[in-house]
């Protein structure tokens, strides 16, 4: 009897160890994920025989394409519709999106430490793209761009191709995004105050923007900053919403002629009295005129959409995916061009998408890398506002430009001279593409502003004061050849 | 007796197998990668000896230092602050009043609390407009504060948002007053004495080996903060509140210097090492245990 009982618990206990190494053996199984996909699939073969006439040149063999995204929800349907478009073209080929809303980079960073990467990646140019690029784990797309018979580089639009080095593109974003002036109209048409220009020709001058931005900020008993006895402590709107982040204060240290790093790549360039200027222009909107409200006050200011709903703030300074949140909450709202220092200007930013060097399929990942930047597959995305086309020929040609920026919510009446123009005419890169190490350099950059966004240092003391170890960061510059 | 050394094992075998697979196999490998140059991304690892720890002290990282030295004050702030809270808190929840166990689930709810839902509640109860704590102190025309956004004020804030947390504390406190046997309680009242010589030669005495327990506990507990720095701050403003594990987490997932960041992990071991060992030492003229001999 306590015999047979004995041997079921020893059972019991072999059942359990055997589950633990089970379960710690499970992570090196799911390692060859790629290759699984052809093990795993007796029924397709039968079933793609047919249809290879699409796929052309390609063989019908069931291949699996791993794809990992970031994104909100609307951004991973727009995904998927792209996919499905191109799994209808490609019948042999399933892509299996991974999609990594939070952690991103730690979690594609496990999977590299893994031998465990996607086919097709979308990418962050701050983070993590190039410190991976420079161990070259990606593809150089330019080799496919320049021998493929459907797209060349000069279709795409400005500043959306990200590059390790002159003529090795490790990256294409989907979309620009640029940057813009958005306001409440209603606040204008209350105030009698004449709204932002949309036009870079006539945009305003940064002193022009200081004075409106001073009538629109109103204290708790209905004071302008104008007034002499305007309260700072009680203010109940403000003028503007700059935001201290480095994609907002770059439009106006590129508009002053002020850089990251100098020409030639060698010199920490912030310090400069051009950047420096930019960078103190705006901490004094929030120190010295109190239009705008500081990192700790900002806490308290919902997104731009709210906050121009709710007047919060009159006028903001933000990307132009904002233009969906707007459109959603049904404010009269519109764009105009970012007031200018000395020439008008936008950074252009956006994610891109890569290719693994490890992906087993360098040509069907093209493909999809294709079928991901089709401005058709994502005209949901365009329509509603978050993101604007990445093909030349969707902003020239009148036709495709109205797809997408005509009677919409998303599109207000500034919308073309303000964003699309600015995009064409007047736009820069993105710093993230082609200052080198710009991660640790803003490591070093960003808590000493901190200081001067709370206005307890000046930004030329502040960027003076980390310039040598910001120095020490600096490796040179992308777009440099050498 | 073989026969029951070997039951022992076995049935202890998915603890110990974990422990061998999931802790100890891999303190090794970091031990291991602590001596390299290993990063993430690089197809390359080369034995760099102790080059990782050398620069760690050469003062080369002066982030090392700076996140070495916020540590040290949170530490030194927080222990204290969760030793003699908690301790109070259970000399109140062991009172014998009415409703006991409904300020006892109070205490501890907050502990199961997840911690990014605590965190958040924190981050509008402290927000410096909007916040009610700043919103109660002007109403009482009280100074108020900036809280996390200020550099001066952001290490006691998170202090604070932790204490929230004390109810575990709090229970083991609870468990070391009720095993104290009345009789010793009644010795003093019947020789006169009030409260305060029985706090001070029944309680205190009869608990130190909880307070030694809770001690080493929250030592090793607070040297380890990160959820407060990852969610609350990002280690701002100007790096005031880059906590070490924090700026560990950064290295190793952010940086992918995955072998620098084995050796910061290594020397904050030893360091925690150390003041166990400390408290250890300090312990035998300090704690009491049942009986009379001193431990």
């Amino acid at each position: 009897m306590s015999r047979q009982k004995k041997s079921v618990s020893v059972l019991i206990a072999l059942l359990l160890m055997t589950v633990a190494i089970l379960s710690a053996c499970t992570k090196s199984d799911s390692g060859s994920g790629a290759d699984s996909g052809n093990s795993a699939s007796p029924a397709s073969p039968s079933g793609s025989a047919s249809s290879d006439s699409a796929g052309g040149e390609k063989s019908n063999e069931p291949i699996t394409l791993r794809m990992t995204v970031w994104g909100a929800p609307e951004e991973v349907a727009a995904y998927k519709v792209a996919i499905a478009k191109f799994e209808k073209k490609y019948p042999n080929i399933t892509v299996n999106l991974q999609h990594i809303p939070t952690d991103y980079d730690t979690k594609l960073t496990t999977m590299v430490a893994g031998n465990d990467e996607p086919d097709v990646a979308q990418m962050e140019s701050a983070s993590i793209a190039y410190p991976l690029a420079e161990q070259g784990k990606f593809y150089n797309l330019q080799d496919f761009l320049s021998s493929d018979p459907e797209i060349k580089q000069d279709d795409l639009v400005p500043n959306i191709t990200y590059s390790l080095e002159p003529g090795n593109v490790i990256g294409l974003g989907p979309g620009p995004e640029t940057f813009a002036l958005f306001y409440n109209e209603d606040i204008f048409k209350d105030a009698g105050l004449t709204p932002p220009p949309s036009k870079a020709s006539e945009a305003w001058t940064w002193d022009e923007f200081v004075e409106v931005a001073k009538k629109l900020t109103i204290d708790s008993k209905g004071r302008n900053a104008s007034d002499p006895s305007f309260d700072p402590k009680n203010i109940k709107q403000y003028g503007v919403n700059i935001g201290t982040w480095w994609g907002n204060y770059s439009n106006f240290v590129y508009s002053n002629g002020g850089d990251f790093v100098s020409e030639d790549g060698k010199t920490f360039a912030l310090n400069q009295p051009a950047a420096v200027e930019a960078i103190q222009k705006m901490a004094d909107l929030i120190n010295v005129y109190h239009v705008a409200p500081s990192p700790v006050q900002a806490k308290n200011i919902p997104a731009t959409n709210i906050a121009l709903q709710t007047k919060k703030v009159a006028m903001a300074i933000d990307g132009q995916w904002a233009t969906a949140g707007l459109a959603q909450s049904k404010v009269h709202f519109n764009v105009g061009v970012l007031p200018v220092m000395k020439e008008p200007m936008t950074t252009v930013v956006s994610g891109m998408f890569s290719i693994f060097k490890s992906t087993k399929h360098p040509k069907e990942a093209w493909e999809l890398e294709k079928a991901l930047l089709d401005p058709d597959a994502a005209i949901d995305l365009l329509t509603a506002g978050t993101w604007m086309p990445s093909y030349k020929s969707w902003y020239t040609d009148p036709t495709l430009l109205a797809k997408w920026t005509e009677n919409l919510d998303s599109r207000p009446s500034g919308y073309k001279d303000a964003v699309v123009d600015i995009l064409l005419n007047d736009s820069h890169q993105t710093p993230t593409g082609y200052v080198k190490n710009f991660n640790k350099i803003m490591d070093i950059v960003n808590p000493a502003l901190d200081k001067v966004w709370l206005g307890q240092q000046s930004a030329q003391e502040a960027l003076d004061s980390i310039a040598a170890k910001a120095q020490a960061q600096v490796q040179g510059r992308r777009d440099v050849k050498g | 007796m073989r026969k029951g050394l070997l039951y022992g094992l076995l049935f202890t075998s998915p603890a110990i197998l974990g422990f061998i697979i999931f802790t100890l196999g891999p303190m090794a490998a970091s031990l291991g990668l602590s001596l390299t140059d290993y990063n993430v991304f690089k197809a390359h690892t080369a034995f760099v000896g102790f080059d990782n720890y050398s620069r760690l002290f050469s003062g080369e990282d002066d982030l090392f230092y700076k996140s070495l030295g916020i540590t040290f004050y949170f530490v030194l702030l927080r222990v204290p602050a969760v030793i003699i809270i908690s301790f109070v808190v259970a000399l109140l929840l062991n009172m014998n009043v009415k409703g006991r166990a409904v300020f006892r689930t109070i205490i501890y709810l907050p502990s199961i609390v997840p911690a990014v839902a605590s965190a958040m509640i924190w981050m509008w109860l402290l927000n410096p407009d909007l916040g009610l704590i700043n919103s109660a102190l002007r109403w009482l025309h009280l100074p108020t504060s900036n809280w996390l956004y200020s550099e001066s004020s952001v290490i006691p804030s998170v202090v604070l948002t932790t204490l929230w947390g004390i109810g575990g504390t709090v229970i083991i406190f609870l468990a070391g007053l009720s095993g104290i046997p009345k009789q010793y309680y009644e010795a003093i009242e019947v020789d006169g004495g009030g409260w305060y010589s029985k706090l001070r030669h029944i309680t205190i005495p009869m608990v130190t080996p909880t307070i030694f327990f809770n001690t080493i506990m929250a030592i090793i507990g607070s040297f380890q903060v990160f959820n407060e720095a990852y969610i609350l701050t990002q280690g701002g403003p100007n790096n005031r509140s880059l906590f070490y594990v924090f700026y560990l987490w950064r290295t190793a997932f952010q940086d992918t210097e995955m072998g620098y960041a084995s050796a910061l992990a290594w020397v904050l071991f030893i360091i925690i090492l150390f003041f166990t060992f400390i408290v250890f030492k300090t312990s035998k003229s300090w704690v009491h245990y049942e009986g009379g001999e001193r431990a």
